[in-house]
């Protein structure tokens, strides 16, 4: 629990919070302001609009902690606002809500756009709306009831929120808090020093390797890709690297294992991060090697505690005598197949990523390469990365496939 | 729909926060919260520490030089909207700012965490690539300028460690002849742009950029443009050349994003 | 008798506006009760498993609990007497099998739900994954696996109806068939579901504060399931944050507390959160029609032959169960057209998804979509006009009332005015002259029509064949004047929205003329309202409004023979106007009538009415087939073939709802119901992978509209009144939501028609109208 103090609907307030508590619990559970709504809590819908320090903001991805200091008004606090009263008066006027859920955040939404402009066409507040969702009204009585009032505001000139001339969000360094969390670390801890100090990264000592990308397909939930890439060295070299699961392990990005394999199968975990998403699936895992082919087969499942997520995946990869410049090398030719289900599957964000599959595989041919050539693997942040990015882009990729999948027509 | 518990400090300075950085691996620095507080939400990260660092003064200064214009990390796009900052790109900044999501997310999301955040369908991302910045990023080894090109990665990864943090962005400044356009297409208003693209002429500093964001990557740099006007008709066969052309359709509304970007600066 | 000025038919300002306006709305998640925990429930991320094992941590075991705790709980059945339908058992907690991603596996107990949901990330699930039943047609086919392992198949039902369709290939001059396809959808009301249970000790008495349409079929499914008597339990509907059909359903979850609570002796409280809504509240609207229409030479419409299939989910929803939609589909297929030939099979396919709900509109978007978007590719083939076509085949209104080709009884109306003028006011020539030019920015230019008839507030005799749980009968209002003059209606139907609490006050105002503001009405209780269905089939205007007049009438008897006497007048000589008994010799005011009977009796007649100012009046309408509204909606759109953008340019919806009691409400309605259509044509899909698992759980990935995605709709009426309802009035709260995905479809297909690409999946991405321009047989790429 963090100690905060603050000002609501112009009360001052101090409270014990827990710091994951978002700034709508905080003001429903703890100060039972209950007209704050929560429709998403995921910044989308807008019903939980508030205002921080004389800005509208989402109070559902805003933590109450870091709020020490703000001045937050809700709903209940416009009651008595001369613009609230005509706003109000309009949206009755003009049917402008139906089942009242998500009028508190669309009134505050319009209040503030009423404060900031002026004049503006239908479309215009259309757009400037576009961050309040409603499902009952089609919208057409809440763009009426604005339009009406600031038909009657006339052109405005913007007024600020805040005298403070603070540029950042609210409320900023200069608010008063009850600084519970505050660090007072020494600053000297830290000192401009020149830049590239830092110890290059061992991502900067590899060389690059292209990699080469086939289609992706996804066939009963599970989506294959073929992956190929070049080393300049012996296939028997890279087959020493390669037909050692512990080695493969640890070209494999964010793979722990918990020992060594036995008996053709191992335990261990796989941690994947995409930006701030961290997954750990912990499975086990088998091989299957044939010496005869250069082939090796790899077989995985698990499951992330922390989500609730499952994925499993097989690779399968057989080495190729070729050559490169002139000299032998060794033509590594991967198919790799995944499944995922749960919560991290569960999203349709199509912007995923084309490059990515290729960047993957370079860094896992880096490894294999830095190996071979005796110097540091890859670090584990950035092959971390690689992976997560990879199972984000199987997931797009099913998506695409979808959208190519219907489309069938009979005609006469 | 809540977060994991986690622990909240409030350095005030950015050495404070790099210390607090190095000491937990796991902690995730919070600015705004637009993009990091529906992921707490939605518990697909689960950091044991939330770094505030809205409260260090020096991470919303505004630092102008003859040729280019500082923007601190913690600037929100609402202050570049309202005009709280000097634009550098004679009001790109400020075209841009203005179509980031929704008012209630702008008046908190912040420059530097848009880009630290990395998705290639961000709008800072695209337009910085355009106009050439450099990100300020602290660590405990110091300060270090990186073009911003190379900041970026992929998709969601940047070249910041996990003990740095982005403090801000250095943008030079368009002269006065300089002509832009930009443009994204999206599903719904606010919602993430699925093209962006976006058209530089500055004869001034005798630059033609193109930049086609939103990719699945990094935004891709349209090269060897001399004429904004000649610039259309070659637009499908750059895109391609950059390996745009898996999927007819992203290809097609990217060319049409720029296309509709080259219009704009054209139309200036 | 009616006082136009406040009554019926008159713009009444909404008298709930107020509390929602200043925040002062009150719904489930508003409540606190003392000591109440919150809950979390772990769902299955699986589409389809055997549970191998629920591990839960052994200090958490007396928060956690799971199918073998809930001794004594029935599983929740819906079944209907339709023949060869067969019947699914949900249990509240799932035990040996999941049948869809969601589904319910554990209820976890704790102060905050914050720490609820910590809880449930520390109980270990094996489950051992089956192959998912994903997609209908495949779930149809031999050899599929089975959601339900002792089944012989996946079909909960099938119906076929054939009215003489042999006859009609020799008849027939031209034919097309299509292939359509609209997707699952989320209702997505902006408040999801919600639950606070708590056991009074004192009445022994189970309280269900529930986010729902229907407080007194979940009073009777929670008594049926939980062993209880029904004057057990109360379920209070406190503010509901839309509903839509979504919130229309006896849900496990109300089980889950309502046992819990009970055995913990502590109040209990789940909020539904917008994953949950999105992942296990997909729950809608996925369909699949291969249908033939059939022509004679003059365009005139033979025959349709349809085969349907719905797909309907993982188990039979309480109370509509899962062939609502599907079951439906044969009889309203054909539309508000005359045709004399007609086959139409349907299936309800069970498959590992969500169980299926009745959304605004029923089964009647999907089937005015295909119905509608297969006319146009008629018309196409026949080079008429759209509305050429339909004008030749529409129900006229000299055949009014009209028993169609199914036996649908149409009430009233004309079909054709309401097409007429929505070519006139959308500009149909305008538009076919504008299409003769290139538009300079390159987009392409298309209008569409679509038209639907709403069946509306159908009762006992539509019912009773389908015998799902509950059959409508009449309907009640207890109505009661307080001893200071204020009156009282009590209904046991629900306002989310619809504006009951006004428009039910101008029914009353209407008969007894007391001002508005001293009208109070009481929904939303089962210990303080009688006995409903609740709020479905946009019935609340004909049947509660109907009950609310028919207790103000008989109220109006009672005022006036306490009046007579007070002014000692004959009874037959006095008259109920403004609020006040007039008689020859003076007026008294209602209020002062009501003080009489409750404060000073003394003055009241020997004789008086015993049963005083108080009342329960039951209503059913003449005929109780349903109303039938319609309307025709025109739109115009631009088409960018580069990118697949489409802008809705112009939109145009005529509609027939009958006398309209409150206009401003209607608009309301039909406004908010189009942008849900559109919703439905454009951007609305919850994809699933080939595993069942769904693809969408924000509202980044679930797109709804927004005041940008709906453009201004104009709406034009028509009023002819319906010949069985109390005031003329027809049930309109579902039709905006019919019939946008048919009439932006034809559009879009009309603006691609030189392309010859042709749209007929919903909703129409942009997407999918690149990859159709592009697949064209015309395509230029």
């Amino acid at each position: 629990m963090t100690r905060i103090s603050l000002s609501v609907n112009g009360r001052p307030t101090s409270a014990d919070v827990a710091p994951r508590t978002h700034l709508a619990d905080f003001l429903r559970e703890q100060l039972l302001l209950t007209g704050t709504h929560l429709g998403c809590e995921h910044g989308i819908c807008g019903a939980c609009t508030v205002e921080i320090d004389g800005e509208i903001a989402r109070s559902c991805i805003t933590y109450a902690v870091a709020c020490d200091g703000a001045r937050v008004r809700t709903i209940e606090g416009f009651d008595d606002d001369p613009m609230m009263t005509r706003l109000r008066q309009a949206f009755t006027q003009e049917h402008a809500l139906q089942c009242g859920y998500c009028t508190p955040g669309m009134l505050i939404a319009a209040r503030d756009l009423l404060r900031r402009k002026g004049g503006l066409g239908r479309n215009e507040i259309r757009i400037e709306m576009s961050g309040n969702l409603c499902r009952c009204t089609g919208y057409t009585g809440i763009i009426n009831a604005i339009g009406a009032v600031m038909a009657e505001t006339g052109v405005r000139q913007h007024a600020p929120a805040s005298k403070s001339g603070w540029r950042g969000p609210a409320p900023g360094p200069e608010a008063g808090t009850c600084d519970a969390a505050e660090l007072k670390g020494p600053p000297h801890a830290y000192q401009d020093a020149p830049a590239q100090t830092r110890p290059l990264s061992a991502a900067s000592t590899r060389r690059p390797i292209k990699v080469t990308v086939g289609r992706l397909e996804t066939i009963e939930g599970r989506t294959s890709l073929t992956q190929s890439f070049v080393l300049p060295y012996q296939r028997d070299a890279v087959w020493r690297i390669l037909s050692n699961p512990v080695e493969v392990a640890g070209c494999m990005p964010g793979m722990v294992l918990d020992g060594p394999p036995l008996d053709g199968r191992a335990t261990g975990r796989m941690e994947v991060r995409l930006g701030p998403i961290v997954a750990s699936f912990a499975g086990e895992g088998t091989y299957e090697r044939f010496d005869e082919d250069h082939r090796q087969v790899i077989e995985g499942k698990g499951s992330d505690r922390r989500s609730g997520s499952r994925a499993s995946g097989r690779v399968e990869y057989q080495l190729l005598s070729t050559t490169l410049d002139g000299a032998g090398a060794t033509e590594v030719q991967t198919r790799i197949s995944y499944v995922l289900t749960g919560p991290l599957a569960q999203f349709s964000r199509s912007g995923l990523v084309r490059d990515l599959v290729a960047r993957i595989g370079e860094m896992f041919a880096e490894a294999v390469d830095a190996r071979l050539s005796g110097k540091h693997g890859p670090s584990a942040r950035t092959t971390h990365l690689s992976a997560f990015r990879l199972m984000l882009r199987i997931i797009t990729a099913r998506i695409l496939a979808r959208f190519r999948s219907f489309q069938k027509k009979i005609s006469h | 729909m809540k977060a994991v518990a986690f622990d909240y400090a409030r350095p005030r300075t950015v050495g404070g926060a790099i210390r607090l950085l190095s000491e937990k691996p796991d902690a995730k620095i919070l600015a705004g919260g637009q993009t990091l507080g529906p992921m707490l939400n939605l518990r697909l990260a689960q950091p044991s520490l939330l770094v505030d660092i809205t409260r260090i003064a020096e991470l919303a200064e505004v630092e102008e030089a003859p040729d280019s214009v500082t923007l601190g990390a913690t600037i929100t796009h609402a202050a570049v909207e309202d005009g709280r900052v000097p634009d550098p790109a004679r009001g790109l900044l400020q075209l841009v700012a203005n179509g980031i999501a929704y008012r209630a997310v702008r008046t908190r999301g912040t420059i530097g965490g848009s880009l630290a955040h990395a998705d290639p369908s961000a709008d800072w991302l695209s337009c910085f690539t355009a106009l050439e910045a450099t990100v300020v990023i602290a660590g405990p080894f110091g300060r270090r300028y990186v073009p911003i090109m190379e900041f970026m990665r992929g998709a969601l990864d940047t070249g910041l460690e996990h003990d740095e943090l982005l403090v801000a962005i250095k943008v030079p400044k368009l002269s006065t002849r300089a002509r832009y356009g930009y443009h994204k297409i999206c599903r719904k208003t606010g919602e993430f742009a699925e093209a962006i693209g976006v058209a530089v002429d500055d004869p001034g500093l005798g630059i033609v950029r193109l930049v086609a964001g939103s990719t699945q990557g990094r935004p891709i740099v349209v090269d060897g443009i001399e004429r904004l006007e000649a610039a259309a008709d070659c637009i499908e066969a750059k895109l391609l050349a950059a390996g745009l052309g898996d999927d007819a359709y992203e290809l097609s509304i990217h060319v049409a994003a720029v296309k509709r970007a080259i219009a704009g600066a054209l139309a200036a | 008798m009616v006082a136009a000025d406040q009554g019926i038919g008159a713009r009444v300002l909404r008298k709930e506006d107020d509390r929602y306006m200043r925040g002062r709305g009150q719904y489930v998640g508003d409540i606190r009760l003392p000591g109440m925990r919150e809950v979390a429930f772990l769902r299955s991320p699986l589409a389809h498993a055997r549970i191998k094992s629920v591990r839960i941590p052994s200090a958490l075991r007396d928060r956690v609990f799971i199918a073998d705790d809930l001794a004594g709980v029935a599983p929740i059945r819906a079944d209907t007497a339709l023949p060869g339908f067969k019947s699914s058992v949900q249990p509240v907690l799932a035990s040996a099998k999941v049948r869809y991603v969601g589904e319910l596996v554990a209820m976890c107990i704790a102060p905050t739900r914050a720490e609820a949901e910590d809880v449930a990330a520390e109980i270990e699930l094996d489950l051992e994954e089956l192959p998912a039943v994903h997609e209908m047609l495949a779930a149809r086919a031999p050899g599929s696996a089975l959601v339900h392992e002792h089944w012989d198949d996946n079909l909960y039902l099938t119906t076929e109806i054939d009215v003489d369709f042999a006859s009609v290939a020799a008849k027939a001059a031209a034919s097309v068939t299509r292939e359509l396809r609209t997707s699952r959808q989320a209702m997505s009301p902006l408040e999801g579901r919600g639950v606070v249970a708590h056991w009074d000790t004192r009445l022994d008495q189970l309280v269900v504060y529930s986010s729902t349409q229907q407080p007194h079929i979940v009073r009777t499914g929670l008594a049926e399931c939980l062993g209880i008597d029904e004057g057990q339990v109360r379920v209070i509907a406190p503010d509901v944050g839309g509903g839509f059909g979504y919130k229309g359903i006896l849900l496990p979850e109300e089980l889950a507390l309502s046992w819990a609570t009970r055995k913990l002796g502590l109040p209990l409280k789940w909020l539904e959160d917008r994953r949950e809504c999105l992942i296990n509240g997909a729950d809608c609207r996925e369909h699949h029609y291969i249908l033939t229409a059939y022509a004679d030479s003059d365009g005139r419409l033979l025959a349709l032959d349809c085969e349907a299939s719905v797909d309907s989910g993982a188990y039979s929803a309480y109370p509509f169960s899962a062939c609502l939609e599907a079951g439906q589909i044969g009889s309203i297929l054909p539309g508000l057209y005359d045709f004399p030939h007609y086959r139409c099979r349907t299936y309800s396919v069970a498959t590992n998804k969500p169980p299926i709900l009745p959304y605004r509109g029923v089964a009647r978007t999907g089937v005015c979509f295909a119905l509608e978007v297969t006319l146009d590719a008629l018309a196409r083939k026949l080079g008429k006009e759209p509305t050429e076509l339909r004008f030749a085949s529409l129900v006229r209104p000299e055949q009014m009332p009209f028993d169609n080709i199914t036996k649908r009884h149409f009430d009233s109306g004309d079909y054709p005015e309401a097409l007429r003028r929505a070519s006139d006011a959308i500009g149909l020539e305008r538009v076919r002259e504008r299409q003769r030019t290139p538009e300079p920015d390159g987009r392409l230019i298309g209008i569409g029509f679509a038209m639907y008839t709403e069946q509306a507030g159908h009762g006992t005799s539509v019912y009773a064949s389908w015998g799902i749980p509950f059959v409508p009968g009449h309907e009640q209002c207890q109505a009661r004047f307080t001893p200071d003059g204020g009156l009282e209606l009590r209904i046991g139907a629900h306002s989310h929205g619809q504006g009951l609490e006004t428009t039910l006050s101008q029914v009353a105002h209407s008969i007894l003329g007391v001002p508005h503001e001293r009208i109070k009405l009481v929904h939303g209780d089962t210990a303080q309202t009688p006995y409903s269905t609740g709020t479905w089939g946009s019935r609340c205007m004909i049947m509660s409004g109907g009950a609310v007049a028919a207790a103000c009438d008989q109220l109006a008897d009672r005022v006036k023979r306490i009046g007579a006497k007070l002014l000692q007048a004959d009874p037959e000589d006095v008259r109920l106007e403004g609020g006040e008994v007039a008689g020859p010799t003076g007026r008294i005011s209602v209020g002062e009538i009501a003080r009489t009977w409750y404060r000073r009796p003394q003055d009241l007649p020997a004789d008086v009415e015993p049963g005083g100012l108080e009342v329960t009046a039951g209503y059913k309408a003449k005929r109780d087939t349903g109303t039938f509204s319609y309307a025709a909606h025109a739109a115009v759109v631009a088409v960018d073939p580069d990118t697949g953008e489409l802008e809705i340019l112009d939109y145009v919806i005529v509609e027939d709802g009958g006398v309209l009691v409150n206009p401003m409400i209607v608009d309301g309605q039909i406004w908010g119901g189009a942008a849900q259509g559109i919703g439905t044509a454009l951007y609305e899909e919850m994809p699933y992978d080939s595993r069942g698992q769904p693809l969408a759980s924000t509202l980044s990935d679930y797109i709804l509209p927004g005041p940008t995605e709906v453009p201004d709709i104009r709406i034009l009426h028509m009023e002819t009144p319906s010949p069985y309802t109390r005031f003329g009035q027809k049930g309109l709260g579902e039709g905006g939501a019919i019939a946008p995905p048919a009439a932006i479809t034809n559009a879009v297909n009309d603006a691609l028609e030189g392309s010859g690409a042709e749209l007929l999946v919903s909703p129409i991405t942009p997407r999918r109208i690149f990859q159709a321009i592009a697949e064209a047989p015309g395509a230029a790429r």
